[in-house]
């Protein structure tokens, strides 16, 4: 039977992926990829809380927003990411110890 | 009965397509194993009855961001960092070291125990079935968007328009520094 743990479930293991993706990997671009796992294990529990729980469509919204908001971030993300490889010519993340040069 | 069928292939494809971004050398692949994964969550929408944030999940997601994350891949080389000494138990070439495998799994076991911890706490909460029996949202959330949220919704706009004069500023190449 679908319930509202199966849902938490699969919500903490895509966390728990994501933390992973982000703790193992050295490629800038890479640990950008476990934000959205994150972004999206949090985005699920609000829906899934708005249909077993509160039954209405504040989830939906909040879903929403948060999809905006990882919008917003994969954009300026990449740009600094992007700015960070023309400087340094590398895109390891132990090669960013500087603010600026 | 579809419902189940919907749900089963959902959670296996998410699960499947996260677990493959972890363990997947190539970076480019990692990529394109996030967008399974994320095609996967917007079933798991569309199973809770969340058509409108479904169809947003693939629109945004698939169509947005994962091709920018492979633009950046392909603008910057597209290398993975494969530390050829420090291998996992000395079995397969992984991308991370000794080190943050034993940091990223000591963390995960925190968090797992955690929650499933709360998780049996769980108890009463979600006793409403999922039946099955939908009805379209879009009205709703257009409705509570320009009505209670509509100052989230402002606010929402301004920071789009903000991360996009960002992004233009900080990926501009600056030929006037470079003079000096």
């Amino acid at each position: 039977m679908i319930s509202l743990a199966s849902y938490l479930v699969i919500s903490l293991v895509l966390f728990l992926v994501g933390i992973m993706v982000m703790m193992v990997r050295k490629n800038i671009v890479a640990i950008l990829l476990g934000i959205e796992l994150v972004l999206n294990a949090a985005a699920l529990n609000f829906v899934a809380y708005s249909k077993f729980v509160t039954q209405n469509l504040d989830g939906h919204i909040f879903s929403l927003f948060i999809i905006v908001v990882a919008a917003a971030e994969a954009a300026v993300g990449l740009a600094i990411v992007i700015r960070f490889f023309q400087i340094k010519e590398t895109i390891h993340v132990d090669e960013a110890t500087q603010l600026r040069n | 009965m579809f419902l189940h069928l919907l749900f089963l292939l959902s959670a296996l494809l998410t699960l499947a397509g996260a677990a493959m971004v972890l363990i997947t050398r190539n970076i480019m692949h990692s990529c394109i194993y996030l967008l399974a994964s994320l095609i996967g969550v917007a079933g798991l929408y569309a199973t809770l009855g969340a058509d409108f944030v479904a169809v947003t999940q693939i629109m945004v997601y698939v169509g947005g961001i994962v091709i920018l994350m492979l633009f950046a891949v392909m603008l910057t080389g597209g290398k993975d960092f494969v530390s050829k000494a420090q291998h996992l138990l000395g079995l397969a070439p992984t991308m991370g070291n000794r080190w943050t495998y034993t940091v990223g799994g000591l963390v995960a076991l925190v968090f797992l125990f955690t929650n499933i911890h709360l998780l049996r706490r769980l108890g009463g909460m979600g006793q409403v079935k999922n039946d099955g029996a939908f009805a379209p949202t879009v009205d709703q959330i257009g409705n509570l968007l320009l009505t209670e949220h509509v100052l989230a919704f402002e606010i929402s706009s301004v920071l789009l328009l903000g991360a996009l004069v960002g992004a233009a500023l900080i990926a501009r190449p600056r030929h006037e520094r470079s003079e000096k």
